[in-house]
């Protein structure tokens, strides 16, 4: 076997193996490698910059805890912003695990004082998708006749202003399924609409925001990473960027071997085949 | 090393499903099976919860006897468990669904995803990002067009188009990519950071 045969066929393991010590070599030692914003995420902080202390934010989350790592991160960002700024949030969520998902987000929130049901609520887990999203967005109190504490939502001083979607100055979905639904059922309300989104299905969402029905839109951990340089205020994200950077240059890499033995290799390998065949 | 048993626990499961990129072994096929254990009880308690929450609790006590009619809906869905006569029962509910879903999704589907799309691919072409979404539409649809004879503008639309929809895949692949590169990253903050702590960052 000659050399570029060999170069093709590469023990996977081996690759995994570098793959791993890629990403981790970075986290425990970082490289430092700069993080440029994109226009997407200046002009996601942009719109959210712009509310104002004690606006109301209604946020979706549509996250399940197998694709978190890509999406929380950018989730923390955007609140620990809202809450600097004193932004009302509604949380409500059309995955199973959104109200746990919630309760760990506001955790540290309710610790240093502020007030569950006055500067935010977790409505919890709504069954039915898109129907979900379309029930609450007309009628919060009504799709959720109880919080996901128990309380009754009638209670919460947080609803007593702000009982739908076009009484919100802002609708955020975080989600690691889709943008659609949310687009189709939230954007008839007329109130800006910002997503944050698993970078698989970010592409499929490009078109929205072109069309101006998403205001804003942060993609995966690359999102989260910028959004936290634009807010001075670096975390998990910015921390994953050398790893992200190092393992794109990995494959990369491979992709590049993998084409150089295709090529060196097509017209020896061919006969061959026939031959067998 | 942590002293959170959880924390302990995640991280040896993370490590043995990562064994199976070496080699498929007793232990991998152990936490499968402990996954969908676990995933099939985590969405009992979760609809239990809901139950709870969307239907008793208003009935028992808000007196609201309107939700009766989503509950026994979703009870006829078990019909066909319980008795093989009734099975056609199921459809009732069914039908329901499908009939709400499709109507709430098709009116905005038009409004929002077909008319609104569409104004903004041929509306004013402001920049080259609009024009090269305008190329890229119109080229995409050439290639699909199957009914024409190929004369020269459907077939350079054509070529536009199957252009167009390589770059788009390429763009979905590495999109892919880079999401899943995040989710093994996630997994070593949980090993080498709340498990072994060798990563810093918090």
């Amino acid at each position: 076997m000659g050399f570029f045969e060999k170069l093709g066929q590469i023990d996977t393991r081996i690759i995994y193996v570098l793959f791993i010590l890629a990403i981790l070599i970075p986290l425990v030692t970082p490289l430092g490698l700069p993080v440029t914003v994109s226009q997407h995420t200046k002009q996601t902080y942009e719109i959210v910059n712009s509310l104002q202390p004690g606006d109301t934010v209604i946020i979706d989350i549509g996250i399940s805890y197998s694709g978190a790592g890509d999406v929380l991160p950018q989730t923390v960002a955007m609140l620990k912003h809202l809450m600097a700024k004193d932004v009302k949030v509604i949380f409500t969520g059309v995955q199973m695990d959104s109200s746990k998902i919630i309760e760990d987000l506001i955790r540290p929130y309710e610790e240093a004082g502020k007030q569950y049901g006055v500067d935010f609520c977790n409505l919890g887990y709504l069954a039915g998708g898109e129907n979900a999203i379309a029930a609450y967005a007309r009628d919060l109190r009504k799709a959720y006749p109880l919080d996901s504490r128990g309380n009754s939502t009638d209670t919460l001083a947080i609803l007593q202003t702000v009982n739908s979607a076009k009484d919100a100055n802002m609708f955020i979905f975080f989600s690691t399924q889709n943008a659609d639904m949310y687009v189709r059922q939230i954007a008839e309300y007329q109130v800006p609409i910002v997503g944050g989104l698993i970078a698989t299905i970010a592409p499929q969402a490009e078109p929205y925001l072109h069309a101006g029905q998403l205001k804003g839109m942060l993609v995966g951990l690359r999102g989260a990473a910028e959004y936290e340089t634009m807010m001075e205020s670096p975390g998990i994200g910015v921390a994953s960027m050398d790893a992200q950077s190092i393992a794109h240059l990995l494959i990369i890499f491979f992709i590049v071997i993998a084409n150089i033995s295709y090529f060196a290799t097509r017209g020896r390998t061919q006969p061959a085949k026939e031959a067998s065949q | 090393m942590s002293r959170d048993p959880v924390i302990w626990v995640s991280s040896i499961v993370t490590i043995i499903a990562f064994s199976y990129l070496f080699k498929e072994n007793e232990l991998y096929k152990a936490v499968e099976h402990l996954y969908v254990g676990v995933a099939a009880g985590y969405t009992l308690v979760m609809g239990y919860n809901n139950v709870v929450s969307k239907v008793w609790t208003p009935l028992t006590r808000d007196k609201n006897f309107v939700v009766l009619i989503p509950a026994i809906l979703g009870l006829m869905l078990y019909v066909p468990y319980i008795s093989k006569q009734y099975s056609w029962v199921k459809r009732i509910p069914i039908a329901a669904i499908v009939g709400i879903g499709m109507a709430l999704t098709a009116r905005t589907q038009i409004m929002q995803q077909f008319i609104g799309q569409i104004k903004a691919t041929v509306g004013p072409v402001k920049s080259i990002n609009s024009l090269i979404i305008l190329l890229g539409t119109v080229g995409t649809l050439c290639y699909f067009l199957f009914t024409l004879k190929p004369s020269l503008p459907v077939k350079t639309g054509s070529e536009i188009g199957k252009w167009t929809i390589m770059v788009t895949l390429g763009a979905a692949f590495g999109a892919g990519i880079m999401g899943r590169i995040s989710l093994l990253i996630d997994r070593m903050f949980l090993i080498f950071r709340d498990w072994i702590p060798l990563i810093k960052v918090r």
